[in-house]
């Protein structure tokens, strides 16, 4: 089935930007000038951190979303509304839970206006497929969540959709299931005949696209954006272990990281009124990674981070950036590394830790700025508004209110300054 | 799956016949309730009366009450028709659902005198020859006191579907139709069902006003169990109160065992399963007894696949018929109608009571103030009180499995109980004590509107999470602790609830607490309340009409600035589901 590039184009996202309208009036951008192409006989991926967008670019080729710029076509025809073609597995399943399994199957084959007279058959012959015989007449509540995720697919699949698409759909399953279920929905789509003719998935999983990928689509985030589409040429079935899948997916961490953690060698020219948005990621996140590093000796693969805490990988590098930023670790290529000062603050007490912690937060112009603001002002309250003002001034591409949370949250944890929730003012501690 | 609605036949024949005697049981329990239906037919059939004479020997009780029973079946099925309609209205339709959900506020503020005289009027004029017209304003009445939270609960339903859900149901090209069927429908049943309980009880609250009531000096009275007590507490037989008191109960409790349990207990299986909570450990002795009769197992099993059956057949697979631009035309052009309808109605209501209320005079228009200024403190004061007694007591109850299993119930029922069946021996009491009805009727709105924050209070105290539980006593909280440092916040979010619930029931419940009848002889109070009950039995349209603008106006201010804060704050800092 693997027919390279050469299949026809059944869907292809030209030009795409998207913008979300934001409670409070302005406008938030998710989604960059996305061009991608989905041919007839592959399996692509969306790969990328949590925020970049891979799932609003899987709904707006669904047509279940309208770009704020840019086209969806299907079959060289521009989609307006629905994308007939092609079928959700969703992440949270979706299902009836007052509808049996074949219920849940029967009534999409009703709606899609399937042959009526076929439907029978064809609810019998998906059921199998996936795995369900036996469990036609059980209601999704009695079922594991691998198994209500086989009921999403043999809905998706019954309606015989040219395109498959895959909404992180193995990401509430547990490990060993999802395992087996990539394997089989492989196994499916390479037996299905004519349809489902590819599919397209998003994940933040880098082992599962390589598994199942043709070619993998590595986002970025804030906003999202192609940063590079990488072909795998391994042949089905692919082995977890072989030296050739491992070496792609280093290549694949090496692509991530090496764009989200530049070497510190760039990191200290700044101009002078620059001022760090700061990594979204809690100080007890933080803290957490310190203590991880430390009990290794200091040091660690920021890949093997993300498998020990079982914490999606985009996630640990926002982690491993914060901590960076405090001069706590260093990150030489793909290993994380805790300087002089992050071991200084691993051996210190409690209250010390604090010290500590101020004192790099201090470095940081941000910090450094509020703090003075604060001080210049001992009897006068600073809203949350004029910091936030203060954010937009200097960083108006940041979305400045989780910003806020997260300045908060470390500002907290070093004691350098309070915020009071009600009245919404930050004072000295 | 076949569509075998009688079951597989082979298994007929190998049952005995006594498996059969709890459908025998059934279907003569039906036949008997019919039989008592066809009694009303004829009430309803016959000729024009607009005072009946009601009969105060118990035995004509069971008569009077499977009448109110049926009035407020029949107004509970208009609820449901109308919340059905309405919510699905406002949910789909934006721009009608901008006007829609405001006016369902401000309906919900009206209390049922506001309707009376121009249903009432309306409905006589109609059919001035038959009792039709009288039984029709009745059941319109009840109506008014059940449908307003149904349809918000259902418009909030449809619009909270997650959105996965509303994702697949778009991906799968279900139109709207199979949409309410397959996904809408059910997944609001069970808020539906527990809304429907609460509409129940609010029905039955005004069920003495429903059906006995004065429009400009004319008594106007149907044979009812509202009428029943009425006449009782004009005549001063206190063996007939407590017997038409008895009668209530039964009702309630009856609805409550035979309906709304087994209803409770049938719909969780209707439920998303994110939403889950509510009582789960709930169950129904009727329910498991339904579920042992065969024909009822069909008839579930026949509404179950009516529900899944195919609607249209599209021509080709895949590719559904795009709607024609003549059905689109229509559609739209129907729904414009419909909002211009909606706007129309409202503007000829707006001139018509601006029409009324220009004749008042400054001094009519300071009373109609004075009265709502009073009654508002009167509301808080209500509250306040409440919530001293509710809050300990509440917390208590819930904070104990047993005390849990005995009492929510008896709570329940004493929720669903119409106070003002109790007043006239409140007021008797008052007279007794020598206590005003200026401030008795505090105590009377008090009784009529606590127990929304008791059930509240006692729901989320049993809701409050084991592991919370289980870290204050590990620190070992002293009792007070634990109710300052864990219940009261824990509490506070359905405390704001049952505030505006309580709230929204003290102003109702002042215009049968300011104005009483004892002995005969009418006893008020200066309030809005007494305000609005009097002008309209003096038929003052005039006062009237003003004093329910005012009052409705005041509460729907208050919802909008007191209570939707507050509980933007309880859901912001108090909830416990974050």
């Amino acid at each position: 089935m693997n027919v390279g590039n050469n299949g026809k184009i059944l869907c292809a996202a030209a030009g795409i930007s998207h913008e979300f309208a934001k409670p409070e009036g302005n406008r938030l951008k998710v989604l960059d000038n996305i061009n991608l192409q989905i041919r007839s006989g592959e399996v692509v991926a969306l790969l990328g951190p949590s925020g970049c967008g891979k799932s609003t670019i899987l709904r707006i080729l669904a047509g279940l979303i309208k770009p704020t710029a840019g086209d969806v076509f299907t079959h060289g025809e521009k989609l307006a509304g629905l994308n007939k073609g092609a079928a959700i597995v969703f992440q949270g399943f979706a299902l009836y839970p007052w509808m049996t399994v074949t219920e849940n199957v029967e009534v999409v084959l009703k709606s899609t206006g399937y042959p009526f007279g076929e439907i029978g058959d064809r609810v019998r012959e998906t059921v199998k497929m996936v795995g369900l015989s036996g469990f036609e007449d059980a209601y999704p509540r009695e079922l594991s969540g691998g198994m209500k995720q086989r009921v999403g697919i043999a809905r998706a699949i019954a309606v015989k959709p040219e395109l498959l698409f895959m909404d992180e759909p193995f990401s509430q399953v547990d490990a060993l299931t999802a395992e087996s279920l990539r394997a089989e929905v492989l196994d499916i789509w390479e037996m299905a005949g004519a349809n489902p003719q590819s599919i397209l998935m998003v994940s933040h999983d880098i082992k599962e696209v390589v598994y199942m990928a043709d070619r993998i689509v590595v986002l970025g985030a804030h906003p999202g954006r192609i940063r590079t589409v990488m072909e795998n040429p391994l042949s089905r079935p692919r082995d977890y272990r072989s030296p050739e899948f491992q070496r792609l997916v280093e290549r694949l961490h090496d692509i991530i990281s090496g764009h989200e953690m530049p070497d510190v060698a760039v990191e200290p020219v700044m101009p002078p009124n620059f001022i760090e948005p700061l990594p979204n990621c809690s100080a007890s996140e933080i803290v957490g990674l310190l203590e991880y590093l430390d009990a290794r000796g200091g040091i660690a693969d920021v890949f093997q981070i993300s498998v020990d805490t079982r914490r999606e990988f985009g996630q640990i590098i926002t982690i491993v950036k914060g901590a960076e930023m405090l001069d706590m670790v260093d990150t030489p290529k793909r290993m994380v590394t805790l300087t002089a000062v992050g071991k200084q603050f691993t051996k210190a007490s409690p209250e010390d830790r604090k010290n500590v912690w101020r004192g790099q937060m201090l470095q940081l112009n941000l910090f450094r700025t509020i703090k003075e603001l604060i001080d210049k002002h001992p009897e006068q309250a600073i809203s949350k508004e004029l910091v936030q003002e203060i954010i937009v001034m200097h960083m108006p591409f940041e979305n400045y209110e989780p910003l806020f949370d997260n300045l908060i949250r470390w500002a907290r944890y070093g004691n350098l300054f309070s915020y009071d929730e009600t009245s919404e003012t930050l004072s000295p501690p | 799956m076949e569509w075998m609605p009688w079951g597989v036949p082979g298994r007929f024949r190998l049952r005995p016949l006594t498996a059969y005697w709890p459908d025998a049981v059934f279907i003569l329990c039906l036949a008997g309730l019919f039989y008592g239906l066809a009694g009303f037919e004829e009430q309803i059939t016959a000729h024009f009366r607009p005072a009946f004479e009601i009969d105060l020997s118990p035995l004509a009780l069971p008569k009077y009450a499977l009448f109110s029973l049926a009035r407020g079946l029949a107004a509970y099925a208009i609820s449901l028709i109308f919340t059905l309609l309405y919510g699905y209205w406002a949910a789909k339709d934006e721009r009608a659902g901008s006007i829609l959900v405001p006016l369902l506020d401000v309906l919900q503020s009206i209390p049922v005198l506001g309707f009376m005289p121009g249903v009432v009027l309306a409905l006589i004029a109609l059919f001035p020859r038959s009792n039709i017209g009288l039984e029709l304003a009745s059941i319109i009445m009840i109506f008014t006191g059940q449908a307003w939270n149904m349809t918000f609960g259902f418009y909030h339903s449809l619009r909270s579907l997650p959105p996965e859900q509303r994702e697949a149901a778009a991906v799968f090209r279900f139109n709207w139709w199979q949409k309410l069927r397959w996904v809408e429908l059910p997944s609001a049943a069970s808020g539906l069902v527990w809304n429907s309980m609460m509409s129940m009880a609010g029905g039955w609250f005004f069920l003495m006003v429903s059906e006995a009531f004065m429009l400009g000096e004319r008594d106007y009275r149907l044979p009812g169990l509202g009428s029943y007590m009425s006449v009782a507490v004009d005549k001063g037989n206190y063996p007939a109160m407590a017997w038409a008191f008895l009668a209530m109960i039964a009702i309630i409790v009856a609805l409550d065992q035979l309906l709304w349990r087994p209803l409770t207990v049938w719909v969780r299986r209707y439920r998303l399963e994110e939403s889950g909570g509510e009582t789960d450990t709930d169950s129904s002795w009727f329910l498991e007894w339904l579920t042992k009769l065969k024909v009822l197992k069909a008839a579930e099993l026949g509404l179950h696949h009516l529900m899944m059956r195919p609607t249209k057949q599209p021509a080709h697979p895949l590719t559904p018929p795009v709607r024609g631009k003549i059905e689109r035309w229509l559609l739209s052009s129907l729904r414009w109608a419909l909002f211009a309808a909606v706007i129309g109605v409202l503007l000829y209501a707006a001139a018509q009571l601006a029409g009324l209320v220009a004749e008042l005079g400054v001094a009519e228009w300071k009373a109609v103030w004075y009265s709502t200024f009073l009654t508002f403190l009167r509301v808080f004061v209500v509250l306040l009180a409440a919530t001293l007694w509710t809050l300990p007591v509440g917390i208590l109850i819930g904070r104990s499995p047993a005390a849990l299993k005995i009492l929510r119930p008896v709570v329940q029922i004493a929720a669903s109980f119409p106070a003002p069946m109790l007043f006239p021996v409140m007021v008797a009491l008052f007279i007794w004590l020598h206590l005003s009805l200026g401030w008795g009727s505090i105590l009377l709105m008090l009784l009529g509107s606590q127990w929304y924050i008791l059930f509240n209070v006692i729901g989320a105290a049993a809701a409050v999470p084991a592991d919370l539980k289980e870290a204050t006593v590990s620190f070992r909280l002293s009792g007070w602790r634990q109710f300052t440092a864990l219940y009261v916040p824990a509490v506070f979010p359905a405390l704001v609830t049952g505030w505006v619930t309580a709230a929204g029931g003290a102003w109702n419940a002042s215009i049968v607490a300011e104005k009483v009848s004892y002995n005969g002889q009418p006893l008020a109070t200066d309030g809005i309340g007494a305000l609005i009950s009097q002008s309209a039995e003096r038929g003052d349209f005039h006062t009237l009409a003003a004093s329910i603008m005012v009052m409705a106006a005041v509460v729907v201010l208050l919802n909008r600035v007191l209570w939707g804060r507050l509980s933007g704050l309880a859901q912001e800092r108090y909830s416990l589901g974050k």
